[in-house]
C-alpha cells in the first residue's frame, strides 16, 4: 500500500489525480477499505503502518 | 454450487463462436460478480468461457485523440492510468469511489458494464424477482425499496444498475465494440446498451447471444471540470444511494449523469442546456416522470443537493 501511495497512485480520499498522494491515516483507512474483515479503521494498525511509513519516508 | 464446464478461449472470436454454440455459457473475466451469484444458485451457467489472456487488456491511445480500454482491462489499472486521470478525471473518480481495492484488482471494464443489479430481492432466491426467474413477480415493488430505482421503473422490476464507472463512462459518450458469434463487429453507443427493464427486466443489455465486448473507446477528452461525487449509507465500500458524474465548462455549461437510480445510468441530454440556470432546472428536468416509492423518494431531494454541490465545486475548481 506504501509503496502504491509512493508511485503516485490516487485514492478515493485523494484531493487530486495527479498530485502525490499524502502519507495519512485517511489515505491508509481508504486504501484498507474491504481488506480486514471489511474494517478500515483498525487504530492499532493504521499506527502501525504509519510507522513503516515514517521509517522508509 | 453447481458443476459447470472450463473452456479457455484461444481468442475473442473464438469465445464468441464458442458462447453462441454451447448452451449455457457465460464468458468469464475477474469474476467478481459472477463467482458470487454463482454460489447463490442465481447464476447457473453449464460452461464458463474465460476470456483472460486474449490480450484486451491493453489501454491505447486512437487516431481521435481519445482512448481504447481493452474489455479486459482492471478497474486498478484503468483508474491510475496517468492518461485517464489527466484527461477523464471522473473516469478515475468514478472507478476509485466502486467496491475495494482487492475488488478492483479483480473487476474489468466490460464486466463493470454487466454487474448484475444489488436488488435485495434478486440476490433471496425465495423472493419473487423477474429479473431472476421471468414472470415470477417483483417483491422489491411493495418491499424494502429504499435503494432502488426512481425513474424509468416498470411493473416488473425497480432495480438500479450499480455500477460508477458506467456512469461516468456515460457523460463521455463512451463506445462499447463487441465480436458476434459469426466474427462480425459492431460499435454501441453506451446511451443504447444497458435497456430499461420493461416487461423483460432480465434482458439488461444490448449485446445478443454470444457477443462479447472487446473494448470501451473514449472520444477525444472534453476539458472541463471533471467531478463524481457518490452519496452512500457509508463512506467507502458500499454502493450509490445516489451519484452524479458531471463534466462542466468554465461558462457553466456541461454534461450530467445519475448513478443509483435506474436500470441504467440515467442521462437526459435535454436536462443539460438548463445546467447554468442551477441544480434545480437541471434536476427537474433529469427526473421528470419518475415514480418513486414512499421509501426511495427522498432521492430526488437527494439528486437535487448533490447536483447542487457537484456545481458549486465547480465553480470553485473552475
Amino acid at each position: 500500500m506504501l509503496d502504491e501511495i509512493r508511485d503516485g497512485i490516487p485514492s478515493h480520499v485523494s484531493e487530486s489525480l495527479t498530485d502525490q498522494p499524502q502519507l495519512i491515516a485517511r489515505e491508509f483507512q481508504e486504501r484498507m477499505s474491504g481488506n480486514i474483515c471489511r474494517c478500515g479503521a483498525y487504530s492499532n494498525i493504521i499506527e502501525a503502518i504509519s510507522e513503516v511509513a515514517e521509517v522508509r519516508a | 454450487m453447481r458443476p459447470f464446464n472450463y473452456l479457455r478461449a484461444e481468442s475473442p472470436a473464438h469465445a464468441a463462436a464458442q458462447a453462441a454454440t454451447v448452451d449455457g455459457a457465460r464468458f468469464i473475466a475477474g469474476g467478481t460478480n459472477l463467482l458470487d451469484l454463482m454460489k447463490l444458485d442465481i447464476e447457473t451457467p453449464l460452461h464458463l468461457i474465460d476470456v483472460n489472456g486474449l490480450g484486451l487488456d491493453k489501454i491505447e491511445t486512437t487516431s481521435q485523440g481519445g482512448l481504447k480500454i481493452g474489455a479486459l482491462v482492471r478497474n486498478t489499472d484503468l483508474a491510475a492510468d496517468s492518461r485517464v486521470r489527466r484527461d477523464y478525471g471522473l473516469l478515475s473518480r468514478a472507478l476509485l469511489a466502486g467496491a475495494s481495492g482487492q475488488l478492483r484488482n479483480m473487476a474489468t471494464t466490460a464486466g463493470n458494464l454487466l454487474q448484475r443489479t444489488r436488488c435485495p430481492y434478486f440476490y433471496d432466491t425465495h423472493q419473487s424477482c423477474n429479473k431472476r426467474k421471468p414472470g415470477s413477480g417483483c417483491a422489491a415493488i411493495g418491499g424494502v425499496s429504499r435503494q432502488l430505482g426512481i425513474i424509468g421503473v416498470s411493473d416488473a422490476c425497480i432495480a438500479t444498475h450499480p455500477s460508477d464507472m458506467a456512469v461516468a463512462m456515460r457523460v463521455l459518450d463512451a463506445q462499447i465494440e463487441t465480436i458476434k458469434p459469426d466474427g462480425s463487429v459492431r460499435v454501441i453507443p453506451i446511451a443504447d446498451f444497458h435497456r430499461l427493464p420493461g416487461n423483460t427486466p432480465n434482458i439488461e443489455t444490448a449485446l445478443g447471444a454470444g457477443e462479447l465486448i472487446t473494448a470501451v473507446t473514449l472520444p477525444a477528452p472534453l476539458g472541463g471540470t471533471h467531478i463524481y461525487q457518490k452519496v452512500r449509507d457509508r463512506a467507502s465500500y458500499a454502493f450509490a444511494l445516489v451519484s452524479v458524474a458531471a463534466v462542466i465548462q468554465p461558462d457553466g455549461n456541461g454534461r450530467v449523469a445519475l448513478g443509483g437510480v435506474a436500470h441504467k445510468p440515467w442521462r437526459v441530454e435535454a436536462a443539460e442546456p438548463s445546467m447554468p440556470q442551477g441544480a434545480r432546472a437541471v434536476a427537474e428536468r433529469l427526473l421528470a416522470g419518475a415514480t418513486p416509492t414512499h421509501e426511495n423518494a427522498f432521492k430526488i431531494t437527494l439528486v437535487e443537493r448533490t447536483l447542487a454541490s457537484v456545481m458549486a465545486q465547480a465553480r470553485v475548481q473552475a
